[in-house]
This record gives C-alpha cells, sequence and structure tokens, in this order.
C-alpha cells in the first residue's frame, strides 16, 4: 500500500468534505491518524483518528468499533461497549 | 370582571355561564400561560408515528417553541427527544433524515445514539483527548421527553406530571375499546394540512358539537341529521359528539372498506368523533378513522394536520385508490367547510362587547365542557 503524503491526504480530505462523503472522510482521517502513528506523534495520531471514529460512528460503519479501540489503547477513549 | 369572577362564570352550570373570554383567544400572553399549564402540563398530541416510519428516521418539530426530536431506533422504538446537544444546546437536527449511526452535534460532534445515549465527546479532554473526569457521559444523554404512540398519535407529557398513558386515558380507552387493533395509514393521499387564522381552542370547540352541522355541513342533512347525534361528555377529559347513521363509502362496484375486526353491531352504522383534550381530534368508524393534531402557531394560527387510517394495509393497493381519494376528499371537504366558521369566530374575538358567548344548554354541553377543563388548567 502506497502511503500517502500529509499534504496529499489534506487535499483529499478537503475534496472529500466538499462532496460530503463520510465514508471517504473516515477513511482518509484514519489514513491521516496511521501516517502521525509511524511518524511516532501519538496526540497527532490520536487527534486524527477521534476524528475518523466520530464519522465512522455517524454513518453506523462497522470501522467504529475498532477505531474506539484503537483510541481506547492510546488512552484517548471508552473501552467499545462488549456486544451481548 | 376579575379572573375570579371569569373563573367562576366560565364553571357555572351551562344555564348561567359565559365562554372564556376574548383574551384566552388573542392575548399572547395567554397564549404563552397556556403552553405550559395546557399543553406541557397534559398529555398533547405533536405528531404522527408515520412521521418517522423507518428505524433511523429522525424528524425535528416545534412544538410551542420547544425543539423536539423525533426519533426511531433501530429495533423501531419511537423516542421523543428535546433537539439540544448536552453541551452547548445546539440544534442536533435541522431536517427530517435517516440515521445510519449516531446522532451527531455538527457543534463539537457529540454524538448520541437513536436511543439517546452520549457515545462519544471528541477532544473534550483536550485535542486527541475524548474523555475527562469530570464528563459523565452516563448524566449526559438525550433529554428524553415522556411520550406514548396511541392509534398512531405521539402524545407527549412535557411535564412528566400525568399518570402514564393509559392510566390518564383509561375512560377513552376504554370507550373505544374494540378499536385497539393496528392501525395502517392510508399513505400519501390520505395525509394533509390546514392552516386555519384561529385560536387552536375554536377549532377544538367545533370539533365537539354537533350544533353546527345543518347549516355549515348541508351535505349531512340528506341523511345525518341533528337529532342522529348524541353528545360525548367526559368532565376533565374529552368530549365530542356520536352518530347514529354512519354511512360507508361505496365504489361504483359496491365495494367498500374492510371492517375493523370484531366490532359490536353499533358500529355497524355508529361513528363517534371525540376531542382529546388538549389537542387531538379524533374520529373511529368501522372502516376507518383520523386523527387531527391541532398545531398551535400562536394565538391566532394554528395548523390541523389530519391523518387518515385503515385496518389493513390498503395504502398501496391500487383497488383501493379510488375509494382512498374519496375518503379524503370528503373528510377534507368537510373540514374546509369549517374553516370560516373558526376564522370568523377568531375575528369575533377582537370584538371588545363581547362577553365570552351564551351556550345553548342542550347544544353546546360538550363544548362547555371543554371551556371549563381549560379555564382550571389556567386557573389552577
Amino acid at each position: 500500500m502506497v502511503t500517502r503524503t500529509k499534504s496529499a491526504l489534506d487535499k483529499a480530505l478537503v475534496e472529500a468534505h466538499k462532496a460530503g462523503d463520510k465514508s471517504e472522510i473516515a477513511r482518509l482521517y484514519e489514513e491521516v491518524g496511521n501516517v502521525f502513528e509511524a511518524d511516532g506523534d501519538v496526540d497527532g495520531a490520536a487527534f486524527y483518528l477521534t476524528h475518523a471514529y466520530v464519522f465512522a460512528l455517524e454513518i453506523g460503519s462497522s470501522r467504529a468499533d475498532q477505531l474506539q479501540e484503537r483510541l481506547h489503547r492510546l488512552g484517548r477513549e471508552v473501552p467499545p461497549s462488549k456486544k451481548l | 370582571m376579575n379572573a375570579h369572577d371569569h373563573f367562576a362564570s366560565v364553571l357555572a352550570p351551562i344555564t348561567e355561564a359565559r365562554g372564556l373570554s376574548n383574551e384566552h383567544y388573542t392575548s399572547p400572553t395567554f397564549f404563552e400561560a397556556e403552553k405550559r399549564a395546557v399543553f406541557f402540563d397534559n398529555w398533547s398530541g405533536i405528531g404522527f408515528g408515520k412521521d418517522v416510519p423507518e428505524p433511523g428516521d429522525v424528524k425535528p418539530i416545534d412544538f410551542l417553541g420547544l425543539p423536539v426530536l423525533l426519533a426511531r431506533d433501530q429495533e423501531g422504538m419511537l423516542h421523543v427527544y428535546q433537539n439540544t446537544c448536552r453541551h452547548r444546546g445546539m440544534i442536533l437536527v435541522e431536517e427530517p433524515t435517516n440515521i445510519r449511526g449516531v446522532i451527531r452535534c455538527p457543534y463539537h460532534s457529540w454524538c448520541y445514539s437513536l436511543k439517546g445515549d452520549l457515545k462519544t465527546t471528541p477532544h473534550v479532554g483536550g485535542p486527541g483527548q475524548n474523555v475527562h473526569e469530570s464528563v459523565d457521559r452516563s448524566e449526559l444523554g438525550l433529554i428524553e421527553i415522556r411520550s406514548h404512540v396511541w392509534h398512531d398519535v405521539i402524545f407527549v407529557n412535557v411535564s412528566a406530571n400525568r399518570p402514564a398513558f393509559e392510566t390518564d386515558k383509561a375512560t377513552l380507552i376504554a370507550r373505544w375499546r374494540e378499536f385497539e387493533k393496528p392501525v395502517f395509514h392510508g399513505g400519501a393521499d390520505s395525509s394533509f394540512t390546514l392552516d386555519v387564522k384561529t385560536n387552536w381552542k375554536l377549532a377544538v370547540e367545533n370539533y365537539c358539537e354537533s350544533y353546527h352541522l345543518p347549516w355549515v355541513h348541508p351535505g349531512l342533512n340528506s341523511y345525518s341529521r341533528l337529532e342522529d347525534h348524541y353528545h360525548i361528555e367526559e368532565d376533565g377529559q374529552f368530549s365530542g359528539q356520536g352518530t347514529l347513521v354512519y354511512r360507508q363509502l361505496k365504489a361504483e362496484t359496491g365495494e367498500t372498506f374492510p371492517d375493523f375486526n370484531g366490532l359490536s353491531e353499533y358500529w355497524n352504522e355508529g361513528a363517534e368523533y371525540i376531542a382529546v383534550y388538549p389537542n387531538v381530534l379524533m374520529g373511529v368508524h368501522r372502516d376507518h378513522m383520523f386523527s387531527i393534531v391541532i398545531q398551535p402557531k400562536d394565538a391566532e394560527t394554528s395548523v390541523e394536520h389530519v391523518e387518515i387510517y385503515y385496518p389493513e394495509p390498503i395504502a398501496d393497493e391500487t383497488e383501493f385508490n379510488d375509494l382512498r381519494q374519496k375518503n379524503a376528499v370528503q373528510w377534507k371537504g368537510v373540514f374546509v367547510e369549517d374553516v370560516f366558521v373558526v376564522e370568523g369566530m377568531q375575528r369575533g374575538r377582537h370584538g371588545l362587547l363581547f362577553d365570552g358567548g351564551k351556550f345553548s344548554p342542550v347544544m353546546d354541553n360538550p363544548t362547555h365542557l371543554f371551556h371549563q377543563w381549560v379555564a382550571r388548567q389556567l386557573y389552577r
């Protein structure tokens, strides 16, 4: 997988917000979060993964639980609820 | 006349009583007082379940200035919330939509499940920190307003002070127990609204009485005479009228709508029309029912939301298209005939010398009962 630069991702995010494509917005924020995490910037990663989580939650994406778990491991969110 | 004397005159026996004074129909001050005393403190109608038919559907409405959100969760349960975020009070939903996941506040993205739980509070503890020890999500869910759905009408008791709906309306539910069955909305052609330049109470009062039928609805005279109607009076709860000569609509082929199952013979030709205080008007017949939610906009303006329901899901059945449309057109015609009288009475309420009116002790009993109920709410 090719890792895009933050600048390229910023441009893609602006376009996705203009289009109102929340699935793409969530995916792009997660990709940005991954880039920050790979750079060792935990605060930056948590910021962008939070945005990915919020938009994933909004559209009912199955990614939401995984993003919540990642944020919980970073100490930034409550753990996902156990599903009965 | 001071307020006490006026209150006494409304509560007097019908032979001596006068109706509610002009200010009750024209004054913004009285309208404001009614918000809590009449509407929020009682079970009031605000809409219909068919307005949020599918899981995930949400619809914002304005209930006397209170921002309210109708929401159907993924299990199909209907909730009524105050349409405001617990953070800064931002309006959450501006247009009807379907929520696939959570309700996200457009301001700071606090997210709520359709069951009202606060799911996340992004950056509440700083950038990238979504928790804070002083922010207890379990205490910050959506404000749920006490609600109950009866025959698809959504009732709310904002002040949460009344007994449970089934208890509060037990007498009416028992009276119409034979109609405690599923109802199915007739579809787009069974739904209409009327904007009327009248105080909401005049629309209720007109509905309560059969006295005006021969003059305002002359089409009924040939088969539903004044003497075929009877009063319905339940002090403090509801009033209205019944008829002994309901005539089913028939198609050219002679076909009629299907009946509600298991009705007693009374309903072969009986029908009843009841004002459920304060603002829901209902009519039941062997083969259909309708509900009208009167939405007060201000002291002198109201909207009547009319919905027609059937015992079976015939909304999409083409064989009933003509009959359904004919039924809706017929009822709309009747309600439109009432517009000039309710608007005329409203204009008459600006007649300074009008004394609230003199009731017919034989014909105006259901109307007087409603005046007394309103007076008791306002002058508690």
